[in-house]
């Protein structure tokens, strides 16, 4: 969660501050009006939305499938199952490094049903990995011959 | 991984010159050629010569170190210069095999046969250019045979070891390749671009051109001056001769590319050849494929016929390499389904999509319509240029004409979801329907923004791989996304992967755990 509040700050400070001067150059008077609705923009963004993302993002093991909820304006949700799963990444930003944290890249035959699970502790990045790993293993196991191929 | 086979064998010697990359040669060239156009006439042989002798020893080694071998279950190939690269290509991870003849091979018997496996890499797995005929045939049979072994191995269909039997499965006629040039989405595009053309010509030049073409016919003939007509009819003709143009080339390019295009089913493959000139041959193994695709613009529609796509999950989206039946008339679209989807007897019965969803697509078309309009008279009123006062009136024109078409995007929304395939159908003037085997969906998402909360509408996506993309289901009620979203994983979770059946064997729906829609 503090990640995504510096990182969100790290591309929304520049991008309102260009907003806000240009509005001030152009508009003149007015302009004023757009700082301010910039800054109380900026400051919901920063203050509210990473705590309430980070309410929303949850994820979880079923029987058949890894399960993801997120988003806070726009809801996603997505189920990876392990029969499917074909490769897991620990990644780490700088940030990530700074405070413990690894994101976890679950990769699937299709290009687009990559998920992510962000801020898990580095401690436990790799159980987790070796868990995924196992149920992937056992539901390939549970499918004989041709079966197991999942592409 | 077995022992080691031999990797002995080579490409035809031809392969010096029939497997230069034009593209790299282009590149290659470019700057040397500038250069020698900078330094002068002679400069340029000079360089070309010994860009042509470097290019030629570099070739001729290149084609000595690229060897390859199959020993019934690994495809090998060796190759490079200085840096050699060795790859081993398990022939049961094969997606798709293709024999490419261009016209030059073609006059001296050679081919080139490509290789492609899963993965998401643009490049060609294995790319054997260029061969004679009869080896890139052998060699493709062998694959197939190897990979028939390697599956039968494993408790299934070894009843076709031997030489397979080959099937028609589809055959379209020189003349449905023509429609299909006529009605393609290439040539769908020309009239709009005409008919803004002609707008344009007709408002802002028209009169400077028209006093241009009276000059011009005063000069010439004396006595026909002031005809006002022979403007227009210059203009008229032009336009004429382009569609006429673009209307032969669409047509020429079309034949040359799927004339005699053929489907066939052999053992468990199905090989699809076409093309005049260069001739392709592909095979895509039934159980390798990942999508279908029918697409039916508004003019096929109309004429009632479509093109179906089939998606391997071959690595290369090209889509010079996909596999498009150009056009086929509506009542066979579900026999070839049934036959490139095991176990699929057509098109599913599509459930339409909840009311609620009409307003959404009004809401996007409307926005494009106002986006439109808007862009039309902020140029009306601000631009430099003279844009014609018809102009804001004919953005205008746009919303109740895009009002329909969001009524008929409504209309075509649907999707269904049966024990094989899940479908989705969508678009107002193209509608695609696009399916996919369950057994290849690899996981599934639901999403949902705001305003489609507010709504009680959803987004199912069913994700495929390869470059063929996803099934998306349009704004469909949240329940029903809900309850979609837990098929497609559990289909995903635990799949039950359909016998391919010898040909005309109905075959019907076995029960499969959780399945009860």
């Amino acid at each position: 969660m503090q990640v995504w509040r510096v990182f969100g700050a790290l591309w929304q400070v520049p991008l309102l501050a260009v907003a806000s001067v240009t509005a001030v150059l152009v508009l003149g008077r007015a302009g004023w009006l757009v700082v301010a609705l910039s800054m109380a923009l900026l400051v919901t963004l920063l203050v509210w939305y990473p705590g309430a993302r980070f309410r929303r993002w949850r994820w979880w093991l079923s029987d058949l499938a890894l399960l993801l909820e997120r988003g806070v304006l726009v809801r996603q949700r997505s189920a990876v199952p392990y029969f499917r799963i074909q490769q897991i990444d620990v990644v780490q930003g700088p940030i990530d490094r700074l405070l413990g944290l690894a994101t976890l890249q679950v990769t699937t035959a299709s290009a687009s049903g990559t998920v992510g699970l962000p801020g898990i502790a580095n401690a436990d990045a790799p159980t987790i990995r070796a868990e995924l790993l196992w149920r992937a293993a056992q539901a390939v196991a549970a499918h004989p011959g041709e079966l197991s191929d999942a592409v | 991984m077995p022992s080691d086979g031999p990797v002995d064998r080579r490409l035809h010697p031809a392969s010096i010159l029939l497997g230069i990359d034009l593209r790299q040669t282009i590149q290659a060239l470019i700057f040397p050629l500038v250069a020698g156009f900078a330094a002068g006439g002679r400069a340029i042989l000079v360089i070309l010569a010994v860009f042509g002798a470097v290019a030629l020893v570099g070739r001729t080694l290149a084609w000595q170190r690229f060897t390859f071998g199959f020993d019934g279950e690994v495809l090998r190939v060796e190759e490079g210069v200085l840096s050699r690269s060795h790859r081993a290509l398990d022939v049961a991870r094969v997606q798709q095999v293709e024999i490419d003849r261009g016209a030059v091979a073609r006059l001296f018997g050679l081919a080139a046969l490509r290789v492609e496996t899963a993965g998401s890499s643009s490049e060609v797995e294995v790319e054997l250019r260029v061969i004679p005929l009869a080896d890139a045939e052998a060699l493709r049979d062998e694959l197939r045979r190897g990979k028939a072994q390697a599956v039968g191995g494993e408790g299934e269909s070894d009843h076709e070891v031997g030489a397979p039997e080959r099937q028609p499965v589809l055959e379209v006629p020189l003349r449905h390749v023509v429609v299909a040039s006529v009605t393609g989405a290439r040539l769908l595009v020309f009239p709009a671009i005409v008919g803004v053309g002609l707008q344009f010509v007709g408002e802002t030049f028209w009169a400077p051109f028209a006093d241009r073409a009276e000059d011009l016919i005063e000069g010439l003939v004396v006595g026909r001056t002031g005809l006002p007509g022979i403007g227009w009819q210059v203009v008229l003709l032009g336009i004429v001769a382009t569609l006429v143009a673009a209307v032969v080339t669409a047509v020429v390019v079309g034949v040359l590319r799927d004339a005699g295009f053929r489907i066939e089913r052999v053992g468990d493959d199905l090989n699809v050849t076409r093309g005049l000139l260069s001739s392709r041959s592909s095979v895509v193994p039934l159980r390798r494929v990942q999508k279908v695709e029918v697409h039916r613009n508004w003019l096929r529609r109309l004429l009632g016929f479509a093109a179906v796509r089939v998606h391997s999950a071959g690595g290369s989206g090209d889509a010079d390499r996909r596999v498009t039946v150009p056009l086929l008339p509506e009542r066979t679209i579900d026999e070839l389904l049934a036959e490139v989807l095991p176990g699929v007897a057509g098109i599913p019965a599509l459930t339409a999509h909840p009311p609620a969803a009409l307003r959404r697509t009004m809401f996007r078309w409307l926005r494009q319509a106002v986006l439109i309009g808007a862009s039309a008279i902020i140029a009306w009123r601000y631009a430099p240029f003279g844009v014609p006062d018809v102009v804001p009136w004919l953005a205008g024109a746009l919303v109740p004409l895009f009002a329909v078409l969001a009524v008929v995007e409504y209309r075509q929304l649907g999707h269904g979801l049966t024990a094989r395939v899940v479908a989705a159908r969508t678009g107002a003037l193209s509608v695609v329907t696009s399916l996919a085997p369950v057994v290849k969906v690899q996981a599934a998402s639901t999403r949902a923004n705001p305003l489609q909360r507010r709504l009680g509408l959803i987004i199912v996506v069913a994700h495929v791989a390869g470059p063929g993309g996803d099934v998306v289901i349009a704004d469909t009620g949240t329940e029903r996304g809900r309850w979609l979203l837990e098929r497609l994983t559990e289909h995903a979770a635990e799949p039950v992967v359909p016998e391919v059946r010898p040909r005309m064997l109905v075959v019907g729906e076995p029960p499969s755990p959780g399945d009860d829609g």
